[in-house]
């Protein structure tokens, strides 16, 4: 399948590339930051999008590293490989829940090409979206054809007026760690907590995150908080050889005495953005985990919960998710080491 | 010895087999995994131009204004064909609107959007919900007959009624399966090679080198079928979805009249999804009556088929059980989708789960061993036996005995497991047509050739086994040629005729070869030909093996001249009727849905196997596509849009390296037969049957439509819990 013609740059810095972004394009369609290309290039070639200008980040020196200080965290550039997250020793033991999300991705080829920039700035999933034919809301229609059409995979949580679920894996891992990222623009360098990342369609519905047109996504960093070590991704599949999350669950917690002292439960695959649930968390906190209070916090957790017409299934596997995560979690003193539980 | 006193061709006694009924390795598997194999995909010849096809985005629409001249005007564009028409309209998404010829495979995509369509969209109805309704567009403009078209009934209504109503146990369901695709690995095409002139060569994915010549001849206005060359080197895969030019085939044959170039043409998967066929659907209300002591009385169906613009296919009901008091009605139901065509055993795999469905219901209602049950229902013996062999593998007693009271396991102890099975029936016969020639020459070469194709059946490694044993010879000193229309005349594989129509000719033509053969090698041992016989590499005498030539000797003794032994279609050496059953284990998790087949047995009769090896992989192939049909593969079609939303191997979901069970395909020996019978689509035909009855077992849960997804798992747990 061929792409429409375009232009493609090799910046060799960070500026550079950043002064090829055009600031003026609202919807981030005529100039497009390049990475791994595992989305963008396939949204190319199905012409979803077609930019006029692609920036490649490749160009530039010093976006792919992984550095662990027990003082300052985890840093990780931006142009990371998933494999080599997911691979990392040290990310295995004091982060197990984003190696965990990471080994979840795609396939192993994916894995290799696919960086962690660009898998938490990749667009939505949507069969209406990736469509080249179909204009929806999210391609600046006035519908979202999910909300009335064949939604078994859309959201049941922040929905309206689109309702994708941000396909992320990682990222739902990330707001579960407290994760913060980087950003550098044209007025320089912010950084902001995963949670402040991405936005609502309420909000915006047609840019998943906060990212400014001449905006690149550099570093992905993360407190090495004692909850982190005892953390866990649970990912449903449909297809368990190779699927997107039909519904996630991250939680990272800390055990003492028994009790539950501190924790933070992130779920994917049911929103449009990773979906936090403080609410649930207070359930928890404080507590012993037995079945009751896994319960209660379950419930908790998707409260709110406003399923659409075909996907009102998601609600209970999303609870299930959430009192498996905990208990995995929480069923011996010291920290589970690290395992894949993606396919348990 | 007279031709009136030859003896009747027989595959001989069983023990005697050295090469057939033995596990062999199939003859090209090194070229196929080294990818030196090459599939029409990998032609590339000089000058050869990409084809492309532009199909409708809508389900049904008018084009008003087909502008091509901006496609026309690029450069490196050589050819553009309309392929529009008013009368034609556009009756589904994937309706072919145009198509073009470029020097590159991203040029021909450029074209294709360079062309200006202006569509006028028409109402559409793409699900079966919609096409029933009073107020629904026509799909066939039928004079407000509406969409759904009866096709007969068998019965007397009110006589089936009243004996219903006696029966002491009553089941009623209404099940469904959608509608899949074949997902062919190689996706339709060809290269069709006319460069003007009287000639042209083919290379085609097809699952008949003999269907193509005549449909290229008429496209390309040659004079008759000779003046194509059809080529079928490998293929990959068809399923019964690649018979004849196809459309690919149409429009490259179109395009290469104005080219003048060789034009490849190959479906995008896109393409593939929307407009390469499909299996139909079918939505079916059924009615069980039995009594106490578990015979199966009277039933009540009635089937619709879903096979959008086409008919769609479902085998009678009851299917395979005997059922003495029917009534049934059939019908196709119209949408605006691409129609169905042959997929693997149709009209059986849709019957088959919807029969097992409610034979497993009515099995749990009396409280009967569901395999008794089937046994008592059963009247043909080789099912007791393929039940009695499966229940044995699999280890039927393991299951619980009543559906859903079994322990939770698995590491959240949120798991069951349970078992189920199923049985389904296929012809398998062959006919004549073949036309099978062997050659043998002085420097010991020996070849045996048909224009057959192997679809990955396995074909050509049967047809060296059949050769190399007759002549005693290992099979790498043998020679196959198949795939070329210039060879002599095969059946297209469907129905699983290939190996019944085509293995009786290579036996009769080897049979021949070698009658011919000792008849010239005979005098040089001083014996009659009669007494000769090939083994181990040489000709010997029967009762002296010190007086023996090796082949090399022997064949010398040819000379300048040659062995040439046509052979055709023998009756008696093939047969008809197959019985198969298979058996699930599967473990579902109660509180995701989660279904995961854990184990699946299949035991197939097929007469005399001619490789073990290869109907064992059919067997397990056909678990797999079953897997897919039972728990993921559907087509998705929106109502609103009236598109596929699914059409791409994104959201198509087939099963993958996780999705596969513990498999144990089991030949049915106990059936003696000794003739040949095809068995590749029967394989899969009781599989999603024996999965959907084995998640009952697990759960309790009843799931009637396909596929079983989570979801409907899930809702089906909620529902049991309240009731
Ligand atoms: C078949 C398939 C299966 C997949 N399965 C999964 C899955 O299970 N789970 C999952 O999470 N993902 C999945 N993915 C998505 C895949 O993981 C992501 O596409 C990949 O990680 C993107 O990384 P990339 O480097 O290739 O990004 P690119 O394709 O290069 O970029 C993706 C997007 O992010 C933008 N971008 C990239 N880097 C930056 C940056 N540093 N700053 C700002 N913007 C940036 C690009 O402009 C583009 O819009 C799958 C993809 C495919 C094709």
């Amino acid at each position: 399948m061929s792409m429409k013609s375009f232009e493609l740059r090799n910046p060799k810095s960070l500026g550079e590339a950043i002064s090829l972004l055009d600031s003026n394009d609202k919807f981030h369609e005529r100039t497009k930051i390049l990475a791994g290309g595992q989305d963008l290039l396939t949204e190319m070639k199905e012409h979803i999008i077609e930019p006029e200008v692609v920036v490649n980040l490749k160009s530039i020196p010093g976006l792919n590293y992984i550095k662990f200080d027990p003082k300052t965290g985890l840093k990780i550039g931006a142009l990371t490989h998933l494999a080599d997250i997911a691979a990392d020793k040290n990310v295995r033991q004091f982060f197990p829940a984003l190696a965990i999300a990471a080994e979840s991705v795609g396939s192993a080829q994916i894995r290799n090409m696919g960086t962690i920039g660009g898998n938490l700035c990749q667009r939505p999933r949507c069969w209406y979206y990736r469509n080249e034919h179909l204009v929806c809301l999210k391609k600046g229609g006035k519908n979202c054809l999910a909300a009335s059409g064949e939604n078994k995979y859309n959201a049941i949580l922040g929905g309206g007026p689109s309702f994708i679920v941000h396909p992320s894996d990682t990222a739902t891992a990330l707001s579960a760690l407290g994760a913060t990222l980087t950003i550098s623009g044209a007025k320089g360098t912010r950084t902001v907590p995963i949670s402040k990342f991405f936005v609502l369609p309420r909000d915006n519905p047609r840019n998943e995150n906060i990212l400014l047109p001449n905006e690149v996504v550099t570093e992905i960093s993360i407190p090495n908080a004692p909850r982190n070590a005892r953390s866990v991704y649970f990912k449903f599949r449909e297809q368990v050889s190779m699927d997107w999350a039909m519904s996630a669950v991250a939680v990272a917690l800390e055990l003492s005495g028994g009790k539950v002292t501190d924790c933070r439960i992130v779920l994917g695959g049911v929103a449009p953005t990773p979906w936090h649930v403080p609410d649930a968390e207070a359930l928890l906190k404080g507590k012993a985990p037995t079945a009751e209070v896994l319960q209660q916090v379950a419930e908790k957790a998707l409260e709110g919960a406003i399923p659409l017409n075909q996907n009102g299934y998601k609600v209970g596997l999303t609870k299930a998710l959430v009192r498996r995560a905990v208990r995995y979690l929480t069923e011996t003193a010291t920290p589970p080491p690290y395992r894949d539980v993606n396919r348990m | 010895m007279s031709q009136a006193e030859t003896k009747k061709t027989t595959w001989g006694p069983r023990e005697e087999h050295t090469l057939i009924n033995h596990h062999l390795r199939r003859l090209d598997a090194p070229e196929k995994v080294t990818g030196r194999a090459k599939y029409t995909h990998d032609v590339h010849l000089p000058g050869m131009l990409y084809g492309r096809v532009l199909t409708s985005p809508h389900a049904s629409a008018k084009v008003t204004n087909l502008d091509t001249s901006a496609a026309e005007a690029m450069p490196g564009v050589k050819a553009v064909v309309k392929l529009y028409s008013d009368e034609k309209g556009l009756k589904y998404e994937g309706d072919p609107v145009a198509a073009v010829a470029a020097t590159s495979p991203e040029l021909a995509d450029d074209a294709l959007r360079a062309i200006k369509v202006t569509y006028e969209k028409l109402p559409h109805v793409v699900t079966p919900k919609d096409a029933l309704r009073k107020d629904a567009p026509e799909v066939y403009k039928g004079g407000g007959k509406g969409n759904l078209r009866q096709s007969g009934s068998r019965g007397d209504l009110d006589e089936i009624k009243g004996i219903m109503a006696k029966c002491d146990v009553r089941v009623e369901g209404e099940y469904s399966t959608p509608i899949m695709h074949h997902v062919c690995l190689e996706t339709h095409g060809v290269v069709v090679d006319y460069r003007g002139g009287d000639t042209a060569t083919v290379w085609a994915s097809t699952q008949g080198t003999h269907s193509v010549p005549e449909d290229a001849q008429k496209a390309l206005g040659l004079k008759n079928r000779n003046a194509v060359t059809v080529l079928v080197d490998y293929m990959g895969g068809g399923f019964g979805s690649k018979f004849g030019l196809m459309l690919p085939g149409e429009i490259a044959c179109k395009l290469s009249l104005i080219a003048k170039a060789p034009i490849k043409m190959m479906f995008t998967r896109h393409d593939e999804f929307v407009a390469a066929g499909n299996r139909s659907g079918c939505s079916v209300k059924l009615k069980l009556g039995a009594n106490k002591d578990g015979k199966l009385v009277a039933m009540q169906s009635e089937v619709v088929r879903l096979g959008g613009l086409e008919q769609g296919a479902f085998a009678g009901l009851p299917y395979v059980y005997n059922v003495e008091n029917v009534y049934s009605t059939a019908a196709a139901l119209h949408t605006h989708q691409d129609g169905s065509v042959a997929m693997r055993a149709p009209g059986h795999v849709q019957a088959s789960f919807v029969m097992e469905a409610a034979v497993d219901e009515m099995a749990a209602k009396l409280n009967i061993d569901p395999l008794e049950f089937r046994k008592m229902n059963l009247k043909d013996t080789a099912y007791h036996r393929q039940l009695d062999k499966g229940a044995e593998v699999i280890g039927w007693n393991r299951r619980p005995k009543k559906a859903g009271e079994t322990p939770l396991v698995g590491a959240f102890k949120s798991c069951k497991r349970g078992m189920g099975c199923a049985v389904g029936t296929w012809g398998g016969g062959g006919y004549a047509s073949c036309v099978v020639d062997t050659f043998i020459h002085s420097d010991g070469s020996i070849a045996t050739q048909v224009g057959t194709q192997d679809l990955g059946t396995g074909t050509r490694t049967y047809i060296a086994a059949i050769l190399a044993e007759e002549f005693g010879l290992p099979m790498s000193a043998v020679e196959v040629r198949i795939g070329s229309s210039k060879y002599g005349m095969s059946v297209p594989s469907g129905g699983s005729t290939t190996t019944a129509s085509l293995a009786p000719a290579v036996k009769e033509s080897t049979t021949l070869a070698k009658r011919l053969f000792f008849e010239k090698v005979a005098p040089m041992l001083g014996v009659k030909p009669e007494n000769l016989t090939a083994k181990g590499g040489k000709i010997f005498v029967q009762g002296q093996p010190d007086k023996s030539l090796t082949w090399k000797q022997a064949c010398k003794v040819l000379g300048r001249d040659n062995i040439a032994a046509q052979g055709k279609w023998n009756a008696e050496l093939q047969g008809d009727g197959l019985h198969g059953v298979h058996f699930a284990e599967v473990e579902v998790d109660t509180e995701t849905g989660a279904v995961q087949v854990i184990k699946m047995v299949g035991v197939q009769d097929c007469g005399l196997p001619l490789n073990r090896t290869a109907v064992e992989s059919q067997m397990n192939g056909a678990m797999i596509q079953a897997i897919g049909y039972a728990l993921l593969e559907t087509n998705i079609p929106d109502p609103v849009t009236g598109n596929m939303v699914n059409a791409n191997m994104d959201d198509y979901k087939v099963p993958q390296a996780f999705e596969i069970p513990e498999m144990i395909p089991v030949i049915d020996d106990g059936d003696t037969r000794n003739v040949v019978i095809g068995m590749a689509e029967p394989a899969i035909i009781p599989g999603a049957g024996a999965i959907a009855n084995a998640v009952f077992n697990a759960t309790g849960v009843r799931i009637k439509s396909l596929p079983i997804t989570p979801d409907k798992i899930l809702r089906g747990l909620e529902r049991l819990k309240r009731s």
